[in-house]
């Protein structure tokens, strides 16, 4: 039975406090409770300070392109779908230069755990404001206070036909845990929004702000996350940000539907040429 | 129209009408049945870049030696409507004839310096009258081309069948035969026998008809392509359309993404986990595949990245052909990395290539690009079947489990002799490590010390500087010993040939360099090749002289090259070559 040290690479260099630091203790408890072999785990990651958990957590790891962790998972998933993909992003990563992929990637319900880290500014670059950044936040690219409407992306998720939408906070990676194992578990995209604070940047979305602003979902025992209108009211009201599981649905994964060969992935194809059955095909060119 | 003693050697037909008329459908049986009587064919589509009513033509050359391209002028010229005959009628060669529909249309005199001819069919009249629906009218035109070309019938009436029984059922098939058979009667009342141009009836061989686009996706089914990721584009399409029918079948996946960018990532992500990759674009997506194709190099990860240029910048003119994408591949997106260019010259090359392609990327690790154009993607042409007993699948330093289990401390980006380092892929034993779009150490992991920086980079670069064995090398044609040089790549191949077939008729001998890898550039052929030559002159399809840029700014002796260029977004005639070289000297 594997545990956490065995997903321990090295120590990360994240400053000190940093919620990123509860994502990868998150990651480990979870890898460890699934008994997860870290040569089938394929951690697929954007730009932002969260790229930098290939260096410590021990898997197969990609470190790909500014917005594009998830064509990039989707390619590893498709190709061998044997091996568990997760991919990380930023709120820069995932809610701007990837927004595009985000809502494709859910459309497909392709089978990748995708979190996340929503720090409300792009903190690898010095804090300039994101996406989810509140209306009038003072950054270095907006002195003058954002004058954009942040995005909610499980709102997003949930209207682009999301069938695992889940928020955790690094501030509680017991919790975080246990629902990246659920989406682990899951069979389709798991989104699972993670929030986190940036201490050396963002002055404003603390831990102690969080901490006020947040509520558990599911102690509440009448909701239910099958329910996609309770989902809906429960994101949208103007209140605390609702954790845990929102919303869960069952459909058949991308992959499932597509990939030819259900038993054999197919990097596995022995790619010698058949040249009787490529002759019966260069026939219909004639 | 040429000739070989009384027997016609070499026609050209062309079909001209808006789009939505039936011009391409109509072509594409004609070239069938030439191709299927035993001729070369090869064809010419001139269409918009839209569904309805703007000007199409559709030219089918049919010869009996091979054919690589279009000729200068067409013998017979089938007009559905009013612009079709003012415009087209100018390509008319000597002699030739122009067949159209109709009372109304446009009266142009027949010219009495060509000594060309003209007649009126009412086909739509015809087609009204007698099947109820003005459609028919294609066929109609079609019954007149098989008189004045002595059409196979049997030939004829069994590609009928093939196009229309499975989606129309027999009855149609019946209507389309009895209206070409009206067609054709109508031609013999009006057609006098002196006009008419009766084609050899030969064997066929079990040639292929094929176009750039069907031959480069068959080659990547046949080199064991097994996960294609693509946005839709014309002239690129078809090779995703095809594939989609016939990856599943080999245990493959086609995917359509939301754009270029996904299509290029995904294919990276398929290819690191083992599969081999590929993805299909033109102009506008290659513009966005740049970081990615900057990725690939960095990372050392194989991909297939086909191009099919079209006119440009920008949306630019999606049906038509030009040759103006090659800076993007050999100069395009940031940073030094290795890339390999190949541009096929023929459609036996576009297959060919496309198997080299996928063994070179394995092989060096690094992105390939299969520049074609639109000329080839979109135009079939009829080809000796492909050899597939020659076929090779070289998957490079790819480790098998056996061979990673004993490696001791695996390193992805191993420090190597040769800068290939040995590959393993994720879910393999023993061989975990970390794809880096940063820089990175031999692990894999991000590293921004200099010295790092510097061997890192020598061992990417360093990778294709000893490819040149594998790489195919221009090829030589014409008489090796002319002093007069002509140098292009890609779709130019068979107007070239042409041109120096006629610049021989006046007297000027003349040789070809046909480029076949652009990048790493072969400057030691290249400078050979300037070197025995008095003049040199550089054909592409371009505006700038991208290929003329190429070889000055890698070869020494360029003082003599002039540029020959055309940028109309039509291809060459022969004829405009040959001509700009004997102006030249």
């Amino acid at each position: 039975m594997r545990r956490e040290k065995d997903f321990h690479l090295i120590d990360p260099t994240w400053c000190i406090g940093c919620g990123i630091y509860g994502i990868f203790s998150a990651l480990k408890k979870t890898a460890a409770k699934l008994d997860l072999d870290p040569q089938q785990l394929v951690l697929v990651t954007g730009i932002g300070c969260h790229g930098r958990l290939n260096n410590y957590f021990k898997a197969y790891g990609f470190h790909s392109l500014h917005g594009r962790t998830l064509p990039t998972a989707s390619g590893v998933k498709l190709s061998n779908p044997r091996l568990h993909v997760v991919g990380v992003s930023g709120d820069g990563d995932a809610y701007s230069i990837g927004l595009g992929h985000l809502i494709h990637s859910i459309r497909r319900n392709i089978n990748i755990t995708y979190l996340v880290v929503d720090n409300r500014l792009y903190a690898l670059t010095q804090g300039q404001t994101s996406p989810t950044s509140h209306m009038g936040y003072v950054s270095v690219s907006t002195p003058g206070g954002s004058k954009e409407h942040p995005l909610d992306g499980l709102q997003l998720a949930l209207a682009s036909g999301g069938t695992f939408i889940a928020r955790g906070f690094s501030g509680d990676p017991t919790q975080l845990a246990s629902l990246i194992e659920e989406g682990m578990k899951h069979e389709g995209f798991a989104l699972v929004e993670v929030l986190s604070p940036c201490v050396t940047h963002n002055k404003i979305i603390t831990y102690e702000w969080f901490r006020e602003n947040i509520y558990k979902l599911n102690e509440d025992s009448s909701y239910d996350p099958k329910n996609k209108m309770q989902a809906w009211k429960r994101l949208t009201r103007k209140a605390k940000i609702p954790l845990g599981l929102i919303y869960v649905e069952k459909k058949p994964s991308y992959e499932s539907l597509v990939l030819p060969d259900k038993k054999k992935p197919l990097v596995f194809n022995d790619l010698e040429v058949d040249d009787l059955r490529l002759e019966k095909i260069m026939h219909k060119f004639q | 129209m040429k000739k070989e003693g009384q027997k016609i050697a070499d026609i050209s037909v062309m079909i001209a009408g808006k789009a939505g008329d039936g011009v391409l459908f109509t072509g594409n049986v004609l070239a069938k049945v030439l191709k299927r009587q035993g001729w070369e064919v090869g064809t010419y589509r001139d269409f918009p870049s839209n569904i309805r009513g703007e000007p199409t033509n559709y030219t089918i050359r049919a010869s009996l030696k091979k054919i690589q391209g279009r000729s200068d002028e067409i013998d017979v010229l089938m007009a559905f409507d009013c612009a079709s005959i003012i415009n087209r009628a100018g390509d008319l060669a000597r002699g030739g004839i122009l067949l159209c529909d109709g009372q109304t249309l446009a009266r142009l005199a027949p010219s009495k310096s060509k000594g060309t001819t003209h007649h009126r069919f009412p086909l739509r009249k015809l087609a009204r009258d007698n099947f109820g629906k003005e459609i028919f009218k294609n066929m109609i035109a079609l019954g007149v081309l098989c008189y004045i070309l002595d059409l196979d019938f049997p030939i004829l009436e069994k590609v009928i069948s093939e196009v229309f029984l499975a989606k129309k059922g027999e009855e149609i098939v019946q209507k389309n035969i009895q209206a070409i058979h009206l067609g054709c009667k109508q031609a013999k009342e009006i057609v006098e026998k002196k006009e008419i141009h009766p084609l050899l009836k030969k064997k066929d061989e079990n040639r292929l008809f094929i176009s750039g686009d069907d031959a480069i996706a068959f080659g990547a089914l046949a080199a064991g392509c097994r996960f294609f990721a693509a946005y839709p584009i014309c002239p690129a399409t078809e090779i995703w359309q095809w594939l989609a029918k016939y990856l599943p079948q080999f245990n493959g996946i086609v995917v359509q993404t939301e754009d270029e960018i996904a299509a290029l990532n995904m294919a990276l992500g398929a290819s690191y986990t083992g599969a081999r990759a590929m993805t299909s674009t033109s102009g506008p997506g290659a513009s966005l595949m740049m970081e990615a194709f900057s990725l690939a190099g960095m990372a050392e990860i194989p991909v297939v990245i086909v191009h099919v240029q079209r006119a440009g910048p920008s949306t630019g003119m999606p049906t038509k052909t030009e040759q103006a994408d090659l800076n993007q591949w050999i100069y395009g997106s940031h940073g030094d990395f290795p890339r390999i260019v190949i541009s096929p010259g023929t459609i036996e090359e576009c297959f060919e290539f496309t198997i080299k392609a996928f063994n070179l990327a394995e092989k060096y690790q690094c992105p390939v690009i299969l520049l074609t154009e639109h000329v080839y993607g979109h135009n079939f042409f009829s080809v000796r079947k492909f050899d597939l007993k020659r076929t090779r699948i070289d998957r490079g330093k790819l480790l098998s489990p056996d061979e990673l289990i004993n490696i001791k401390d695996y390193k992805r980006y191993k420090f190597t002799s040769d800068g290939i380092s040995p590959r393993a892929l994720p879910g393999m034993r023993n061989g975990l490590h970390m794809v880096e779009s940063n820089e990175h150490d031999e692990k894999g992991y991000r590293d921004e010390e200099p010295e790092n920086r510097i061997k890192m980079m020598q061992k990417r670069m360093k990778k294709l500087e000893r490819a040149s064995k594998d790489l195919v090398p221009p090829k030589l044609w014409g008489e090796r010993d002319a002093e007069i040089g002509i140098i292009g790549f890609g779709s130019t191949f068979g107007h070239i040939q042409e041109a120096m077939a006629q610049l021989k008729e006046r007297g000027i001998r003349a040789k070809y360099l046909q480029m076949r890898t652009l990048w790493p550039f072969p400057v030691e052929k290249v400078e050979q090749f300037i070197a025995g030559c008095r003049e040199v002159f550089v054909v592409e399809n371009n505006y700038s002289g991208q290929l003329s840029s190429l070889i000055r700014s890698q070869v020494s002796s360029t003082l003599k090259m002039r540029n020959i260029l055309k940028y109309s977004s039509q291809s060459f005639r022969p004829i405009e070559i040959s001509t700009q070289v004997q102006k030249a000297l």
